[in-house]
């Protein structure tokens, strides 16, 4: 292809996202070295912003938790997708069904899921699980405070996180699955290979790119984290349960609150932290395209 | 006789062992491996239903407390027996904006998914088939761009779109979401056209035709399913979207994730708009995720294959 058909055919793309990324992305790093509230020009502070934000205990314990949920997260859905990835790819005719239904909580809107999800702990609102839970253990389950103590709350937070994410991960790892050789497979068999075997030394060291792609997936996106808290974690600030993109968003944006030097100076900080993460995969496709 | 009863109550758990072991010897080893086999069928076929369950439980949950009448729709212990309404539907679509904020979803989600298309589908196979180092860096950009935290692009969004008279509007909305989510866009469809072979790019403009032609006539009828895949994924992210829709929507654009979201904290009969609400707007999605299963597995894995 040419220099100049290239050029031609990229244009409008490349228009329409730096128009509306790099030039917000510019203000933004324009109003993280000033004080700044919304439709006035803005005073330069220089670094304070960002003093402030690395001083701020609040954004330690928003980096605490997002990263704790990040790592929670992945984790149980890289191994229980794998489970449920090898259960479903031994499915014959139930399997549209049942990929179908998994599906379901993956395509809704995050903040409405998580809105259905706090109805299910609310006891204002019937709150079924504590009812059904106490159902099953004769009363011992008790009442916990999903809403107001911090660890149950950041169980249900990372219960809908998961709820979300774990078809994601499922689906990429079933994608994974039809690449293993079935004759590897059958020859580890054949050598006596007991099951845990064949998976730990043939499927998982086959499917490690899938695994590598899940993980940096569920790295972006966790620690974005912000729909669910909406309706989640109402308290979040004096739980400790604020994410890094709340934090921003109740600093910078919320009623009464307009400090945007502050919100954008943390911004910032979480895109250097985004580029550190993304390094790896930046330099897998540089090496890809020029062999 | 107490004896004798023992003895007879012992015999008969006893009887089908006894069988079971005779036919073992005779039968060889498939016997145990048969029945090994069927114990891990059982508990993955439970393991999937419990799964399921579980992942649709809280969608059937507002759909039963849709259903209740008000006065017991949230009550504490959950009621099971009730006469059946259809009430808070009825009241979620007199009472409130509801169709205004499912016009202004579907309006954003469809403008954002055509134009995302047209400006997406020229780049990404120019992606594919230029080698150059822009294309490289565009590439990384977009990967970046993917990353990037919302708010870094959306709270400047807010500013000029307040500074320059169109907050509050779909088609501010509808443009930022065809911004934020271009960069998937591209990724997607340029995995799609690498697997087309380029010879054929080749011979096409060896018989004369130009790039353009061989994009609008040859590649684009090739792309069916990735335009359809690229197409359903841009929908559902402009369709799911909620911190962009929150900033960037007033009144007049709102959007049904963000009515929703407004809604808790609210009153009962509010609430109850609100779980009939998510019930709308979950039935859609489960036909897109039976319907269009296909497509999003393909999607999915695309990005798999290629990263």
């Amino acid at each position: 292809m040419k220099r100049r058909e290239f050029w031609l055919l990229v244009t409008p793309s490349v228009i329409v996202m730096f128009g509306f990324m790099l030039v917000p992305l510019y203000r933004t790093l324009r109003w993280s070295f000033q004080k700044v509230d919304y439709g006035s020009p803005g005073a330069e502070v220089g670094l304070t912003n960002y003093i402030g934000a690395l001083t701020d205990p609040r954004l330690g314990r928003a980096v605490l938790f997002t990263v704790g949920l990040t790592v929670v997260v992945t984790a149980f859905c890289l191994v229980f997708g794998y489970i449920l990835a090898t259960l479903i790819n031994q499915l014959g005719r139930m399997r549209p069904i049942v990929l179908g239904i998994l599906l379901i909580s993956y395509v809704l809107p995050h903040v409405v899921g998580a809105v259905a999800f706090s109805w299910l702990f609310d006891s204002n609102f019937g709150g079924i699980v504590n009812f059904l839970a106490n159902q099953l253990t004769g009363g011992a389950f008790g009442e916990p405070l999903w809403f107001t103590d911090p660890w149950p709350n950041r169980v249900i937070v990372a219960a809908n996180v998961v709820w979300f994410m774990l078809p994601f991960a499922m689906l990429m790892i079933l994608a994974g699955l039809q690449g293993v050789s079935a004759e590897t497979l059958e020859a580890a068999e054949i050598d006596g290979a007991s099951s845990l075997q064949r998976h730990l030394h043939v499927i998982i060291p086959s499917i490690r790119g899938v695994l590598g792609f899940v993980l940096l997936i569920f790295t972006m996106d966790v620690i974005r984290i912000f729909d669910s808290l909406i309706p989640l974690s109402p308290q979040a600030v004096g739980l400790g349960n604020e994410s890094i993109m709340l934090y921003i968003y109740n600093v910078a944006f919320r009623e009464g609150a307009v400090n945007l030097g502050l919100g954008s100076a943390i911004s910032v900080l979480t895109i250097v932290l985004i580029l550190i993460l993304l390094y790896p995969s930046i330099r897998g496709i540089v090496k890809e395209a020029r062999a | 006789m107490t004896i004798d009863l023992t003895q007879v109550g012992d015999a008969a758990p006893r009887g089908p062992i006894a069988a079971a072991s005779a036919l073992t010897d005779s039968d060889g080893p498939t016997r145990p491996h048969r029945s090994r086999r069927r114990t891990v069928a059982v508990i993955s076929a439970l393991v999937l239903t419990a799964t399921c369950l579980l992942m649709i439980f809280p969608f059937l949950w507002a759909a039963l407390s849709a259903a209740k009448p008000t006065d017991v729709a949230f009550a504490n212990p959950p009621v099971f027996s009730f006469a059946p309404t259809l009430q808070p539907y009825v009241d979620l679509w007199q009472t409130t904006n509801f169709y205004l904020y499912l016009a202004n979803t579907l309006t954003v989600a469809v403008i954002s998914t055509l134009v995302a298309l047209v400006i997406g589908l020229p780049c990404a196979y120019a992606l594919s088939r230029y080698g150059g180092v822009a294309s490289i860096v565009l590439l990384v950009l977009a990967l970046v761009f993917r990353a990037l935290p919302r708010f870094a692009v959306v709270l400047p969004m807010y500013e000029i779109s307040k500074s320059i008279g169109i907050y509050d509007t779909t088609y501010a909305l509808a443009a930022a979401l065809i911004a934020i989510n271009q960069p998937f866009t591209i990724w997607l469809l340029r995995n799609f056209f690498a697997e087309i072979p380029r010879e054929l790019d080749e011979a096409a403009m060896v018989d004369g035709c130009t790039r353009f032609g061989v994009l609008r006539k040859i590649m684009i009828p090739l792309m069916g399913p990735g335009i359809l895949t690229a197409g359903i994924f841009v929908f559902l992210f402009a369709f799911q979207e909620y911190l962009t829709a929150a900033v960037l929507t007033d009144v007049s654009a709102k959007t049904v994730p963000v009515f929703i979201a407004t809604q808790i904290g609210q009153n009962l009969p509010l609430l109850q708009q609100a779980s009939a609400a998510t019930v709308l707007l979950t039935l859609p999605v489960i036909g897109i995720a039976f319907v269009a299963q296909k497509y999003l597995v393909a999607g999915l894995n695309s990005g798999a294959v290629k990263g």
